[in-house]
């Protein structure tokens, strides 16, 4: 539709910026959906952007300047990411790009970086074939797919007893790739798939889906799915009466999750790389400053927005510089302690270090149930 | 053939709420000829208010349903008279563009006030499974179903059996020969515009305590409204239900045969359809106007 017009959030937040040109500061871009369905994943990535600028600026910034976000609205598609990366790199001449969830959209902005030589790191796209394009100015701080179902797929099979596994995943590159590299590990384990579908972005009702799910005799159900989706698939599934066992990966240890849920959340099993209930002195800080500023626990994506920003600044204070060449370099020489475990990248500038956990949700509580490192 | 029944009661349900979502849409442009692309933000202004008053304030269900329906009564109506008004009989682009412009204003100011969480409206109804033979469905959804049956039903009745339902339709056959007999016309503009605002309002109302509402979700509904007032011939009352019940039934059973996952291309391949074959819908009144 016609509505690529830019979220008033966004605006205001810009309009902030503009005023507070006055001052040099040193800029950063961050390309989040604000409108459409993933809009409040979005969102929460940047309250933990925003969370961990203030906390730098609080201590005064970097290189002795201010650090200034600018926040863009990518919609989650790629046309409009694009876009929003030309207009932060040529307007306001930022010094680093944060951003763009959807995959889709991430690899869009990959060709504008690498041709403007603005180093770009992603703390959400998990489609594993985004850093396997050699382009040296993009960095990932977070799982692929493959990585998180490599971790989980042997608790899955063998502690769940899952025999007969229903793949369901929102149809994008997100969905599709994830339901691939879940059934490829856990048929490996002796696993059969009976069923494998996608649905809709905002897709409302499930019936269907559910209906297929109850005819097709699976005993776990496999899906990948943000929070607006997800949360409707099982309550939907309640409503139905269906006693499927469901694991998710996509935002389902989420405070907000668990309450649009209800007590239909009970008993689902998430692989998530991060959840508020880990137990690290760096994420307790986190969550405290994260409740005390939103009223609300943190998920997933505020932690990829606190990282993510974190990193990038760690980058250019070890650079000392913003010259673009050098922040890249110093981004490969990464060694940040974040609320999820320790971050380096590889020489694809894939992240490793950090935990990845299995968390079963438990009237509106993620418990850790297992937890993994993801290792080099 | 128990997978037939319960994706054919599925479709029939989802039907129903497609016809409800499209009834204010085809309703203004059968009697107006404005094609309203605020629509869908009408049934998100619906869906907000329902949940702030249900789910945050704790008010009664039925209750806070009369009051969306009066506040989108004079919302509408107060739309109708500052705003399309101004460019009634400029032709058609200048209220494609207004109303354009509005949805994005609706939109953009609930994502302000509201922000991007999706909410549900508290209902009073039970969703627990009710299981009839060998079909599945939930008390919450067959109330909605005869809720809205009494609404389409309530609307079809005011507009062909009262007096005001035949101004309206006079106003829209002839404005001038309506104004001779002394129909106050722009009145009837108002309060046109107001039930189809009512009728979306209901929908964003009804439809919020099963699914979810959020500000941006508006765009969506719209497409969809506009596939069932396409298939149904736009502008007609009969038609709309027909369209909407046909849609949910073909998704449904192309997703349940065949796959879940291209199942909105559905609804576009019928508008297609329709268009190619009988391109004034399977209800068309090509003769309504004067």
């Amino acid at each position: 539709m016609l509505k690529a017009c830019l979220s008033i959030a966004a605006t205001s937040i810009i309009m902030v910026a503009t005023a507070a040109q006055a001052q040099e500061t040193i800029k950063i871009g961050l390309i989040q959906p604000l409108t459409g369905s993933v809009a409040y994943n979005g969102k929460t990535d940047v309250n933990g952007a925003t969370l961990a600028v203030d906390a730098r600026n609080a201590k005064g910034g970097v290189m002795g300047k201010k650090i200034d976000l600018v926040v863009e609205d990518g919609q989650c598609r790629p046309a409009e990411s694009v876009n929003a990366a030309e207009k932060l790199i040529q307007r306001d001449k930022v010094v680093g790009l944060i951003g763009a969830f959807c995959s889709s959209a991430t690899l869009a902005i990959m060709p504008v970086a690498q041709s403007n030589k603005i180093p770009f790191i992603t703390g959400v796209s998990s489609a594993p074939s985004l850093t396997e394009k050699g382009n040296s100015w993009f960095f990932r701080a977070t799982e692929t797919d493959a990585l998180l179902a490599k971790s989980f797929a042997g608790i899955l099979v063998n502690q769940l007893k899952l025999k007969k596994v229903a793949y369901i995943g929102v149809n994008d590159d997100f969905g599709r790739g994830s339901v691939e590299e879940f059934e490829k590990q856990m048929t490996a384990l002796g696993a059969t798939t009976v069923m494998k579908e996608y649905f809709e972005h905002g897709t409302t009702d499930f019936y269907t889906l559910l209906t297929k799910l109850k005819a097709s005799g699976a005993d776990g159900a496999f899906v990948s799915a943000e929070t607006q989706d997800g949360s409707t698939f099982v309550k939907q599934k309640a409503e139905l009466g269906l006693e499927t066992k469901v694991f998710g990966v996509g935002s389902w240890a989420t405070a907000d999750f668990m309450k649009l849920a209800g007590a239909a959340a009970n008993g689902i099993y998430a692989a998530v790389p991060y959840a508020s209930t880990m137990k690290t002195p760096k994420n307790e800080a986190f969550v405290k400053a994260y409740e005390e500023q939103y009223k609300v626990a943190p998920g997933k994506y505020s932690a990829a927005g606190y990282n993510t920003l974190h990193i990038l600044v760690d980058a250019i204070a070890r650079a000392g510089s913003t010259d673009p060449d050098k922040v890249r370099e110093a981004l490969h020489k990464t060694n940040y302690d974040g609320p999820n475990g320790h971050f380096e990248f590889d020489d694809k500038g894939q992240a490793t270090g950090f935990t990845v956990v299995l968390v079963q949700l438990e009237n509106g509580v993620p418990n850790v149930t297992a937890s993994n490192t993801i290792g080099h | 053939m128990d997978l037939f029944f319960q994706l054919l009661a599925n479709g029939l349900v989802t039907g129903t709420f497609y016809a409800l979502s499209a009834l204010g849409l085809t309703l203004v442009f059968g009697l107006m000829r404005v094609v309203n692309f605020a629509h869908g933000e009408l049934y998100v202004i619906g869906g907000l208010l329902g949940w702030a008053l249900t789910a945050v304030l704790g008010w009664n269900y039925f209750l806070t349903l009369l009051v969306v329906i009066l506040v989108l009564g004079v919302g509408g109506y107060l739309i109708d008279q500052v705003l399309i008004a101004r460019v009634r009989g400029q032709g058609e682009e200048p209220t494609i563009l207004l109303t354009i412009g509005l949805s994005i204003f609706i939109a953009n100011t609930a994502l302000l006030i509201v922000g991007t969480t999706p909410v549900t409206v508290a209902s009073p109804f039970a969703s627990k499974p009710l299981f009839l033979g060998p079909v599945v469905i939930t008390q919450a959804r067959l109330m909605l179903v005869g809720v809205c049956a009494v609404l389409i039903g309530g609307a079809n009745l005011l507009i062909q059996r009262t007096t005001l339902g035949r101004a309206m339709r006079a106003t829209f056959q002839d404005t001038m020969a309506a104004q001779l007999v002394g129909i106050r016309t722009a009145h009837i503009y108002g309060l046109t515009f107001a039930l189809g605002a009512i009728l979306a309002g209901a929908a964003g109302m009804l439809l919020g305590s099963i699914y979810v509402v959020e500000p941006t979700i508006g765009g969506v509904i719209s497409l969809k409204a506009f596939v069932v007032f396409i298939l149904g011939g736009m502008g007609s009352f009969a038609g709309a239900i027909v369209g909407g019940l046909i849609l949910g039934v073909a998704e449904a059973l192309w997703g349940g045969y065949v796959a879940t996952g291209y199942v909105d291309a559905i609804g576009f391949a019928l508008v297609i359809l329709t268009l190619l074959v009988r391109p004034y819908g399977l209800f068309s009144k090509r003769a309504e106007r004067a």
